[in-house]
């Protein structure tokens, strides 16, 4: 059943056909296991996000200087990167200093603003600033500690890395391991070619 | 049910064609099974199979957003989750209406918040830890045009599993920028107060406060590149618990402090953290102070110690200590510090080698209060403490992480940690440990691949004993990876205990899909996120975790 789902996926528009299909399926099967029932309206789901490019949200964060910014108002006619970090995260600290050392040949390419929103709760907020300038980072700095943003914008874990172009969301990513960052700048790359 | 939920998700996908929704789905089951050294406790074991699911849909259009969020734990929650948390239902649903013009954000329903650093209040949600403590009631926040002030009001009930805790809670805050009036260059400061209520009957007993009040006051300083950070807080009496029930004749109120002190320059900081607590938790129902499951939390109460990535690191884990208790023990708060030092050695010399080192040093002690106790006919109790005096020690540690790249596709970590721990003040059980852990961290990039192998050990005094663990991570390409984890206690005193707490698993990722498919023995202890701990027991099994979200 899973592989016929999978299949159904690559034709992204056909999702609203493909429900019904599911539909249809599911009531002839009559399926009691719960778990099943779980996996397939995830896949439902899975299957919907795909038809459409979520917004940023209608939320205000601050930067490290203490200013409000509401991220809906980021001007994002060249393709805005959102990092969410921790200073506790291993991965996420890696993923940002290994963009850290590449940003200057990535800018020369391309054009694109990064913003590293640190979901610090107060444990460990404090150190954000000083992380920070020790590793030289020059991204914008957003504070999120009681991940009201991270929430709005339905992110379980960290680290993750959302790409925004003209307002929607044209990529995300969850997890970090060696390697990914060339994904990034590709989907960058991919938005200033569209521009 | 099946029917209904189909239909659900097609009415989302009608709705999203038209405007801003986005859903987000999380599952974590487990399959528990016996294995020769592990098993699943007796009253447990009517359940193997075990998932928390979490669906959280909102949807957005103009100022407004909807939100909801779906939980399902059935057929019951995974092992040591809150008791509170059982079967299928709405958890939290909230109407927002944020218009950045004007200023105002007004939240009905559920919602989540924080004051301050969090000691007054702080309500949020944390699916690992099994905390869910929003607020169910009113909010709004309002903010003047040029940003110099900011207030919130808040009144609401806490969620307490699907069900609502008995007290009633507001809240009032604001805070104030100064730098504008004061307008010197490099510097910024704001001053901030707040004010949080918790009104809960008292017919059980007369003494029992029915109000129980925190007043806190902070100021934030910043000039050039040093930072200044202090916050107090006074809590009126409120109840405390003896062993497990709240102790009938004894009420007290309740003090803390913290001060936060950094210098930043480029490639070096150092920040300092220093806190006092007394008898400082804060709860939203009285019968639940000191609860295992966090139930009804109402204040954010870390501790400031390092959090540590490393599995052999996070055994004799420090967990703050605020509470004020007579029995079993007599103990009243906490007292401590804690320093980092981060520094940056420039690529092209001796010590930073071609690509550059990062050096970062955490230093923190953590103690009781230092204090008399009392206690009179009648079992009436009083206590003194000393301001600045430190108690008895709880917990220190001192570690040293070294990172680097040996070549332009190998880093390199080297972490020592030296820590003390007192297992009798902190689990109330008895002893002391004295543990030492090494860890070498390797991450090597292939062409399209890339490997991760983490190296640990632990020399420990008492309790565990020696540890020896290792960890295999393979990265295929950008959407699969498989790990191999396994811990060794060699060294446990008990031989029964000498065992290996292995894993085994794949990892798929794409965009912002995660799935987990793993084999193996959980550790049983404490499971921390943001230095606040779950205990967890041992396990073995299947586990299964699926994230998703658009």
């Amino acid at each position: 059943m899973k592989s016929r789902i999978l299949i159904n996926i690559s034709h992204r528009n056909y999702g609203f056909i493909l429900i019904l299909t599911i539909k249809l399926y599911i009531c002839h099967q009559k399926i009691k296991n719960t778990m099943l029932k779980m996996i397939l309206s995830g896949f439902l789901i899975f299957c919907l996000g795909l038809c459409l490019a979520q917004e940023v949200p209608n939320v205000s964060i601050t930067t490290l200087n203490g200013e409000k910014l509401n991220v809906s108002k980021i001007d994002s006619s060249t393709p805005v990167v959102m990092s969410f970090w921790a200073t506790w995260c291993l991965p996420c600290m890696e993923e940002l200093t290994t963009i850290n050392e590449k940003y200057e040949d990535w800018q020369k390419e391309s054009k694109f603003t990064i913003y590293a929103v640190s979901t610090d709760d107060s444990r460990t907020t404090s150190k954000v600033k000083t992380v920070v300038k020790s590793k030289g980072w020059p991204y914008t700095i957003l504070l999120d500690p009681n991940q009201t943003l991270k929430r709005a914008l339905n992110i379980n874990s960290i680290p993750h890395v959302i790409l925004v172009h003209k307002g929607k969301i044209v990529y995300s990513h969850v997890g970090y391991s060696a390697g990914d960052e060339d994904e990034l700048i590709k989907k960058i790359k991919e938005c200033n070619s569209i521009h | 049910m099946r029917h209904k939920s189909i239909s659900i998700v097609l009415l989302f996908f009608s709705i999203k064609s038209f405007c801003q929704l986005s859903v987000n789905l999380e599952s974590n089951s487990q399959y528990y099974i016996d294995d020769n050294k592990i098993k699943l406790s007796e009253n447990e074991a009517d359940q193997r199979f075990r998932s928390n699911n979490y669906l959280n849909v909102n949807y957005k259009l103009k100022n407004f957003t909807v939100g909801a969020q779906l939980e399902s734990y059935e057929p019951k929650a995974l092992l040591n989750y809150s008791p509170a948390l059982t079967k299928t239902n709405l958890g939290t649903y909230f109407v927002n209406y944020n218009n950045e013009k004007a200023g105002i954000d007004i939240t009905l329903g559920h919602f989540y918040e924080q004051f301050g650093s969090g000691l007054a209040l702080r309500v949020w949600e944390d699916k690992q830890l099994g905390i869910s403590n929003s607020l169910l009631g009113g909010k709004i926040k309002y903010t003047d045009p040029d940003q110099i002030v900011t207030l919130k009001a808040l009144l609401g009930k806490q969620r307490f599993g699907f069900n609502l805790s008995d007290g009633v809670v507001g809240g009032l805050d604001a805070e104030m920028r100064l730098d504008s009036l004061m307008k010197v260059k490099d510097f910024r400061s704001s001053i901030g107060f707040s004010y949080v209520n918790k009104y809960e009957d008292n017919k059980e007993n007369s003494l029992y406060p029915k109000n129980v009040n925190i007043y806190s006051s902070r100021l934030k300083m910043e000039y050039s590149k040093f930072a200044l950070e202090f916050e107090y807080l006074y809590k009126t009496k409120d109840n405390i618990k003896q062993v497990s029930t709240l102790d009938p004749n004894n009420i007290f109120s309740g003090n803390a402090y913290l001060l936060n002190l950094s210098y930043a320059t480029d490639r070096f900081g150092i920040i300092a953290s220093l806190r006092r607590l007394e008898n400082f938790n804060f709860y939203s129902q009285r019968d639940q102070i000191g609860n295992i499951y966090h139930n009804s939390v109402l204040n954010y109460v870390p501790a400031l110690t390092k959090q540590y990535d490393y599995s052999l690191a996070n055994i004799y884990v420090y967990q703050a200590q605020p509470r004020l208790a007579f029995l079993p023990q007599k103990k009243s708060g906490e007292i401590g510090s804690q320093f980092d030092i981060f520094y940056k050695i420039k690529k092209g010399t001796p010590l930073g080698g071609k690509y550059g080192t990062d050096l970062s040093l955490n230093i923190s002690n953590w103690y009781g209060l230092k204090g008399t106790y009392r206690a009179y006919i009648n079992n009436i109790r009083d206590y003194k403490t000393d301001f600045l005096a430190l108690g008895e020690k709880y917990y220190s540690d001192q570690s040293l992480d070294i990172r680097t790249r040996l070549k332009d596709n190998w880093k390199i970590a080297l972490v020592l940690i030296n820590q003390f721990y007192n297992t009798y003040r902190t689990e109330e059980t008895s002893g002391e440990v004295k543990a030492q852990t090494v860890v070498l961290d390797n991450i090597y990039r292939f062409s399209k691949s890339s490997v991760k192998l983490e190296l640990q050990h632990q020399w420990a005094e008492g309790y565990h004993g020696n540890w020896a663990a290792g960890l295999l991570e393979y990265n295929f390409n950008k959407n699969w990876s498989f790990f191999i984890n396994d811990l060794y206690n060699y060294g446990n005193p008990d031989k029964e205990k000498q065992m290996h707490y292995y894993t085994g698993g794949l990892v798929f990722r794409k965009n912002s899909t995660r799935i987990q498919a793993s084999y193996g023995r959980q550790r049983g202890g404490l499971l921390c996120v943001g230095g606040v701990c779950r205990f967890v027991p041992e396990s073995a099994g299947f586990s299964l975790g699926i994230s998703t979200s658009y």
